[in-house]
């Protein structure tokens, strides 16, 4: 509205202004035509002379014009220029596309030393090959918690071939579609509302129960379903590996034959627009000294999400089964809810985490980073409120705060604190 | 030196007197009648390449189109979106109508897009109304929009055509896209 009533009202004063300017007394011009009538007949010759040679051109030029001209062969009508991709990111080469996250912060938890922490600094890159073929890079620096040292991961390489809107191939290591979370935030912290993501999908190789990444092929595609706006996704992967300081994708060597089968759907009708429903399953053949372990994930999530809510819920159940013997469960929910009020959002989340102690794979995994200090490994249960605002400086800087207090099983109960930058460039 | 005043014939005063009076009228219709041209409530014209089949669309299939949430028409074509570029009244209204977005969640949207994996393509910018039209005339797989005092509506612009929305063409009471 401003700017509708600035840019007349300057137009306004520009025309009085003209107007002033052409009303004003014309003293120059009077002056220098007096000084000018004595020369005039010399110039009235001049002129004459001038508008003779003139017309003289004119005639020649009329002639030739007269002559038909020879043809000249018609160049075939350019084809219709192809639409130019807009960049999401920035464009750093004709076809290397670049983004970078990161985000810093400060943390205290009763138990542990109040730190400042650097969380991440991840370098997103995609490169369109053809028009149907692209690949994906990210190349994540991280803190290792152990030592302070700072590790650099190829969290994602991805060669796609994209047919249509019913069919995209990928192969590489890729983010796992188990459930909705991982895919949908990976690193990136910015992206996401709270300060980390719910400790059931905490990160594989830093002692998280679920398989984030993978190598195989990922296959996706929209499911002709009009306004149910189905979507399928199937994985094949050399499935996770379990060991203390062991890489749980494996990246070079899988350490079985069988392969990590995972299968997914999800919906977004077009009727409530913003809402996925969706579900995943998955199975792979763990290797770990004894008998080999079947494990089964399934998950299912009900998301809503537009510019003013975020409304997240997810289940998983991770079931591991021996030939012989029971099956151990462990299951983890979390609810999400955030509501914008212009650049502030704040946030409530509450989340819960089981899993039983005599799991025979749980022996084998790395310290989990992610847990509070008192919390041994993921080998427990947790479970508790996060409350937390997130305020958004401009479109690409955003600060943090969030309290967690955490109910531990047989140990006393975590209170922490964070807060966090979260950029991109 | 005393300067010479008055010395300009009384035509020649008259003639830039009336050059001077039609400016302040050309300030006084910009600044009062032209807003009116840009008021509330007139409808966002949607536009397409001529040899496209389509005639109408649902304000979901358009949010699918602007969004890459689809690539290609049913005749294989790939869509084009175009759009003004950000701040445009326009652009401003279709967002929120059509994807409940403003331009700040648009860029947000298709940087998510991008990074979870999507392949997602944003609209592509121009700078004016006539670049719109003329990008979509040009490109088969071309959508785009447009103010309806933009868009003539008679066959003058040549290579683009209009579309229903939700079964109403703009003007038509219902019309839901609006400024």
């Amino acid at each position: 509205m401003k700017h509708a009533f600035v840019l007349p009202a300057l137009t306004l004063f520009a025309g009085m202004g003209l107007a002033a300017c052409l009303m004003s007394p014309p003293s120059s011009y009077a002056q220098s035509a007096e000084a000018a009538s004595s020369a005039q007949p010399d110039s009235n010759q001049q002129l004459l002379q001038r508008i003779n040679d003139l017309e003289a051109k004119v005639k020649q030029l009329e002639q030739k014009q007269s002559v038909p001209p020879a043809p000249i062969a018609v160049a075939p009508a350019p084809e219709a220029p192809a639409p130019v991709e807009m960049p999401t990111v920035n464009e750093v080469a004709p076809r290397l596309k670049l983004a970078i996250f990161g985000d810093v912060g400060a943390q205290g938890y009763n138990g542990s030393d109040t730190s400042f922490f650097f969380g991440s600094f991840d370098m997103f890159m995609t490169a369109r090959l053809s028009n149907k073929v692209s690949v994906l890079g990210e190349v994540l620096f991280l803190p290792d918690i152990t030592d302070n040292s700072i590790g650099v991961d190829i969290e994602r390489l991805l060669l796609r071939y994209r047919h249509n809107d019913y069919f995209m191939a990928s192969v590489g290591r890729y983010n796992t579609w188990v459930g909705y979370y991982n895919t949908a935030f990976n690193k990136g912290e910015f992206l996401e509302t709270s300060t980390d993501r719910p400790f059931i999908y905490a990160f594989d190789d830093f002692g998280g129960v679920l398989p984030m990444q993978d190598l195989g092929v990922s296959i996706t595609g929209k499911i002709p379903s009009g306004k149910l706006g189905l979507n399928y996704v199937v994985e094949a992967g050399n499935g996770r590996a379990w060991g203390t300081n062991v890489e749980p994708a494996q990246n070079r060597q899988d350490g079985n034959t069988s392969k990590s089968i995972n299968g997914g759907l999800f919906m977004r009708p077009d009727k409530f627009s913003g809402l996925q429903l969706g579900f995943s399953a998955r199975h792979d053949n763990l290797t770990i000294p004894g008998p080999a372990v079947h494990e089964t994930i399934v998950t299912a999530h009900a998301v809503f999400i537009n510019s003013k809510y975020e409304i997240l819920n997810e289940a998983v159940l991770d079931r591991h089964t021996l030939p012989i013997g029971p099956a151990f469960n462990t299951t983890g929910f979390y609810s999400q809810f955030s509501r914008a009020f212009r650049a502030y959002r704040p946030y409530f989340r509450y989340e819960y985490f089981n899993a039983p102690s005599n799991d025979p794979v749980y022996a084998y995994a790395n310290q989990n980073d992610y847990a509070p200090a008192n919390f041994s490994g993921f080998v427990g249960r947790l479970n508790g409120p996060s409350v937390g605002i997130r305020y958004d400086f401009n479109d690409h800087a955003a600060l943090k705060f969030q309290y967690d207090r955490f109910s531990l099983r047989d140990l006393p109960s975590e209170n922490g604190l964070t807060s966090q930058i979260a950029f991109t460039f | 030196m005393k300067k010479n005043i008055g010395t300009l014939p009384l035509s020649t005063t008259l003639a830039i007197s009336g050059v001077a009076i039609l400016a302040l009228a050309a300030g006084f219709w910009m600044t009062f009648a032209a807003p009116s041209a840009e008021a509330a409530g007139d409808p966002i014209v949607v536009i397409v390449n001529a040899s496209n089949p389509v005639d109408s669309l649902s304000l979901a299939e358009l949010k699918k189109l602007f969004l890459s949430d689809r690539s290609r028409w049913d005749t294989g074509k790939a869509v084009a979106p175009v759009m003004l570029a950000p701040g445009a009244p326009e652009r401003v209204s279709f967002l929120k109508t059509v994807c409940g977005m403003n331009d700040a969640e648009l860029g947000k949207y298709f940087m998510q897009a991008a990074f979870t994996g999507k392949s997602a393509t944003p609209p592509k910018e121009v700078g004016s109304s006539s670049a719109v039209k003329s990008f979509v005339a040009s490109s088969p797989g071309a959508i785009g929009f447009v103010k309806a005092l933009d868009f003539h509506g008679d066959g003058s612009e040549g290579g683009i055509k209009a579309l229903k929305i939700d079964g109403t063409a703009a003007g038509d009471a219902g019309y839901k896209l609006k400024m």
